[in-house]
């Protein structure tokens, strides 16, 4: 309770208590007056008074000097009670007395101001202290005005404070007891803070006020600059990503669009000349390249999406072995030959996903662990589920994959060993983290790569398999 | 047979009536809904190819609910990749099927030829026949499933699902049409009990995609197509 002193205590009771102490130390010293001599008296009031002003300040050490020199006179020099001195000598020494315990009150009240100014500086700094380094700690806007919040409304006496992110510049109907201030850095507002006083705030208390509110005007310019880095990092991302297009764009498409071009005007100029093979031959190859040129294109457009955020889930309770069993049969249809080898557990639970996105994911993962995968071996794909997560494994058992190239592979345009652009696992890491999910590559025991998808689990609207056998 | 084919690129538009006519079909074409809509009053096509997306005026999903009013033209709807919102409405709305663009002419014309064979042969389907696909055996009358001559039990449930899909080879059933025409239009929405079932009937009919043991298709995001028994 930083500023929160009562000031009933300070205005009345102190004096009091001087008062009090005064009659106090006068009640011995009358009970011995005989033994003891006028200058004995005159310190050990000398004393009460600087122990007055130094506990309780100036009015009390005034009051106290008071009391000293009228209880003095009163009881202690002759003749007794009567507020006549008998000797001069005596009443100069009373005044002198007077005077001396008057200004060390004085001064000891002045050094009992200074040290209590002192006190609350440093109190006021160390609040200011742990403030600062509680708003480094936040990265939350929301947080910052709360905690701003918080610390007005304990340490001042305020008996509303708000503070708003509202950048309203004009200070509405402000007034004696009301402080209303910006929270801004450099012209840049960032909120508005009000405090209604119970009383009009001291000069200190404004202070303290306004060192909160720079201190929060620091820490969210911290957040804004953080924001804009973050912002301009993925600006140069894109830029970065922008450059690696054009380079994929002018070679991998120009490639598929110039054998149709060259294939078709051989077709044109020279169609008599050729036999009906040479024909269809040149046919299949115009449709081998579109295939080639569609399949670049949609990988393009889905990683455009992907990087853009652009990409929509329409997401439905799936079963991840329903995929599996369509990147199988296609590698079927591809091979004409058992290429895969499937291994769901019974089961294996339902997941919310896109199934087409899911099934583009899996079958990149799966295509490019088949396009390594030694003739006389199969690829698995496996399921595997816990509490939290399902899995799907794509084992491949080729050659092993670097660690330097693991930590590439992911990455949109990274050409593996075979020169081929990779935007399949790029499509499929930006896929599933768009499900909140994550691919995990690690070793095959014995040699290959084996690629795990891993998607969190969903809880099941409450259905249980009765509730599935007709209603 | 007549066949329309409604698509606002007029190259497209071209290229399909050359390799439809070149298959032996008639062709009449349309370029936007408008004109699809008056080409089947006047010409009454034995099949529409419409592509989904027409530029101004009505689009193709629009053609296709405004003609299963007062026809049951066959239609096969176009659409472009990963559309299969429109896909699905296509189909709820009463098309078909549907093929993806970019597609060959081969696919195309199995899709037709398909299509065609379904028309001609649903009054067919009735309840007393028997479908044979591979080593399945489904005797429709006796409710009696075999595999390679050992007969499946299966649930009621699981024997309806099963029923529905193939007494409609090659033909897309939406999760939808399956959960209304199974459990009633209330469930319409729990695609996941579909999910569950197709799986237990796949286990029960020992299906090995990976050695193209399938007769039940994925149709990813949209439904199931039981395999075509041309």
């Amino acid at each position: 309770m930083f500023f929160k002193d009562s000031p009933h205590f300070r205005t009345l009771l102190r004096p009091l208590m001087a008062v009090g102490l005064a009659i106090l130390v006068t009640i011995p010293l009358w009970r011995i007056r005989d033994a003891l001599t006028l200058a004995n008296f005159s310190l050990i009031y000398l004393l009460l008074t600087l122990v007055i002003a130094i506990w309780l300040g100036t009015v009390p050490s005034l009051m106290a000097a008071f009391v000293s020199f009228f209880c003095f006179n009163f009881f202690l020099i002759k003749p007794y009670y009567t507020l006549t001195v008998a000797d001069p000598r005596e009443l100069l020494d009373l005044f002198i007395f007077l005077l001396v315990a008057l200004i060390t009150g004085q001064l000891a009240a002045y050094a009992r101001r200074q040290a209590e100014v002192a006190r609350h500086r440093a109190s006021e700094q160390n609040i200011l202290y742990e403030l600062s380094s509680a708003f480094n700690r936040l990265n939350e806007r929301e947080d910052i005005y709360r905690t701003l919040q918080n610390v007005v409304q304990e340490n001042l006496p305020v008996v509303t404070c708000t503070v708003q992110a509202s950048h309203e510049t004009a200070p509405p109907d402000v007034d004696q007891t009301t402080i209303y201030l910006l929270i801004g850095m450099n012209e840049q507002v960032y909120g508005t803070l009000r405090a209604n006083f119970s009383a009009q705030p001291v000069e200190a208390q404004r202070r303290f006020l306004m060192a909160c509110v720079v201190q929060a005007a620091m820490a969210l310019q911290r957040i804004e600059l953080a924001e804009d880095v973050q912002r301009s990092r993925a600006i140069e991302e894109a830029d970065r990503l922008k450059t690696t297009l054009l380079h994929a764009v002018s070679h991998d498409l120009r490639t598929p669009i110039t054998i149709i071009k060259t294939a078709a005007s051989n077709l044109q100029s020279l169609r008599e000349q050729m036999s009906p093979v040479e024909k269809q031959e040149i046919a299949q190859v115009i449709e081998q390249e579109a295939d080639t040129l569609n399949r670049l294109v949609g990988n393009l457009l889905d990683m455009s999406r992907l990087q853009a955020g652009a990409l929509k889930l329409h997401e439905d309770w799936t079963a991840v072995s329903e995929i599996a069993g369509d990147v199988a049969a296609q590698a079927w249809q591809r091979h004409q030959s058992t290429r895969i080898r499937l291994d769901f557990p019974d089961d294996m639970p339902l997941v919310r996903c896109d199934q087409g996105l899911m099934l583009q994911a899996l079958g990149n993962i799966t295509n490019n662990a088949l396009r390594y995968e030694p003739p006389e071996s199969q690829v698995e794909i496996r399921g595997a589920f816990d509490e939290q997560e399902v899995q799907l494994v794509v084992v491949n058992h080729g050659a092993t994959i670097l660690p330097e190239e693991k930590t590439h592979i992911m990455e949109p345009f990274y050409r593996g060993g075979d020169g081929q652009i990779g935007l399949g696992l790029a499509i499929s890491q930006g896929i599933v983290a768009a499900h909140k999910g994550r691919i995990r590559v690690e070793d095959t025991p014995g040699g290959g790569a084996t690629f795990i998808i891993i998607l969190p689990r969903s809880p099941m609207e409450g259905q249980t398999d009765a509730d599935i056998d007709r209603g | 047979m007549l066949i329309l084919i409604v698509d606002d690129e007029p190259q497209i538009r071209k290229l399909l009536q050359t390799g439809l006519i070149g298959h032996g079909y008639e062709v009449v074409t349309a370029a936007d809904g408008v004109e699809a809509l008056t080409a089947v009053r006047q010409h009454h096509p034995d099949l529409l190819v419409l592509d989904i997306a027409l530029g101004s005026g009505p689009d193709g999903l629009d053609v296709c609910q405004r003609l299963r009013q007062w026809s049951q033209v066959p239609i096969i709807m176009l659409s472009v990749h990963g559309d299969e919102r429109s896909k699905v409405q296509a189909l709820n709305a009463g098309a078909d099927d549907y093929l993806t663009k970019p597609f060959s002419m081969k696919e195309l014309q199995a899709r037709i030829q398909a299509v065609l064979r379904r028309v001609a042969m649903e009054p067919a389907t009735t309840p007393t026949a028997t479908i044979v696909v591979g080593d399945l055996k489904i005797d429709l009358a006796k409710h009696l499933v075999t595999l390679a001559g050992e007969e499946v039990h299966f649930t009621p449930i699981e024997y309806d699902i099963l029923c529905l899909l193939a007494t409609h080879p090659g033909q897309i059933m939406t999760h939808r049409t399956i959960l209304s025409k199974v459990w009633g239009a209330d469930y319409a929405d729990m695609t996941h009990y579909v999910r569950i079932y197709i799986n237990q009937i796949r286990k029960k009919l020992q299906e090995d995609p990976a050695a193209n043991v399938r007769y039940i298709l994925n149709e990813p995001g949209i439904g199931y197509r039981f395999v075509d028994i041309a």
